[in-house]
């Protein structure tokens, strides 16, 4: 292997940990969201810390190869396919620590209710079903996606 | 080779590469759900959890399988009758991966019913075993080992 292959690989590799942590993230929010309980819903939303090394490798490992092989494929600095996918990544990213902040007080409140009598509240409920939230959830995982098409697509290229 | 990555037609790679990767994060759910039930054995949530979220990655794998089938079809003649080995490692994975999928679906479904402990550490050393497949097919894939 070359090293531009070697590049590839751990963009791609970076690229699998971001969008396969999101997706562990969204999967345990969702199975949240159905809970009967607020202690299960706690456990649920406490689980995605396991997903959070992934996604934070992937963030970090999606720019730094994806610059390092900007560079190396002799890439123009004007190349606007590069610059649209770093913009929806800086805007994924943005969306998604906005999202995890939710979660987590969400999180805190489940805890509070599971240490009390542990039965759902409208409240808590209404915290989990928040739309306003799970639209910013929705608007991450479509930036990410929308990453994912420029970087297959490169329109333009 | 590199060329060729750079020229493929947009929609077989985009549907293979989204697959792959919802895959990867419905597997590594499963991992996590069935690892932390090994010591919570009487949560009925995690062993119902872990079996729908099994069932939710169905069809992200059939886009992985499908769309690399699509692909090969078409680049096939590149490689001039003779695979290289990336292909020859993801042909192998995907296929043994999808039948891990669905022997562990069945344990989790059994897991689920019978509330039996080992059934849901079978599901976790399973799904384990078939991350580390998704894993090495496409570190095998994506720096095209053997080209």
């Amino acid at each position: 292997m070359d090293k531009t292959q070697w590049l590839l690989m751990l963009h791609i590799a970076a690229a699998f940990c971001l969008v396969g942590g999101s997706t562990a993230a969204a999967i345990l929010n969702m199975l949240a969201i159905r809970s009967e309980k607020p202690s299960e819903a706690a456990f649920l939303l406490k689980l995605i810390r396991y997903a959070l090394p992934l996604i934070f490798a992937g963030v970090l490992g999606t720019l730094l190869f994806g610059i390092w092989l900007w560079h190396d494929l002799g890439f123009g600095i004007g190349t606007g396919w590069i610059w649209a996918a770093l913009v929806f990544w800086a805007l994924a990213s943005a969306l998604g620590g906005r999202g995890g902040r939710h979660q987590e007080q969400v999180r805190q409140s489940a805890e509070r209710e599971a240490a009390a009598d542990d039965t759902m509240s409208g409240e808590l409920r209404a915290m989990l079903r928040d739309r306003k939230a799970l639209a910013v959830n929705y608007a991450a995982g479509i930036a990410t996606i929308a990453v994912l098409v420029i970087m297959l697509w490169k329109p333009g290229s | 080779m590199i060329v060729a990555d750079f020229s493929r037609p947009f929609w077989p790679l985009f549907l293979h590469v989204l697959g792959a990767m919802t895959t990867v994060g419905g597997i590594l759910t499963v991992v996590v759900l069935s690892y932390v039930a090994w010591s919570r054995p009487d949560a009925a949530f995690l062993r119902r959890a872990t079996f729908m979220t099994l069932l939710a990655t169905i069809p992200f794998y059939i886009l992985l399988r499908v769309f690399a089938e699509v692909m090969y079809s078409d680049e096939k003649d590149a490689f001039g009758g003779s695979d290289p080995t990336w292909v020859g490692i993801g042909y192998i994975t995907s296929d043994a991966g999808f039948l891990l999928l669905l022997i562990t679906i069945g344990l989790a479904f059994w897991w689920k019913r019978s509330e039996k402990p080992v059934a849901g550490r079978i599901v976790a050393v399973l799904s384990a075993l078939l991350l580390l497949l998704l894993t090495v097919a496409m570190l095998a894939m994506s720096g095209k080992w053997g080209s």
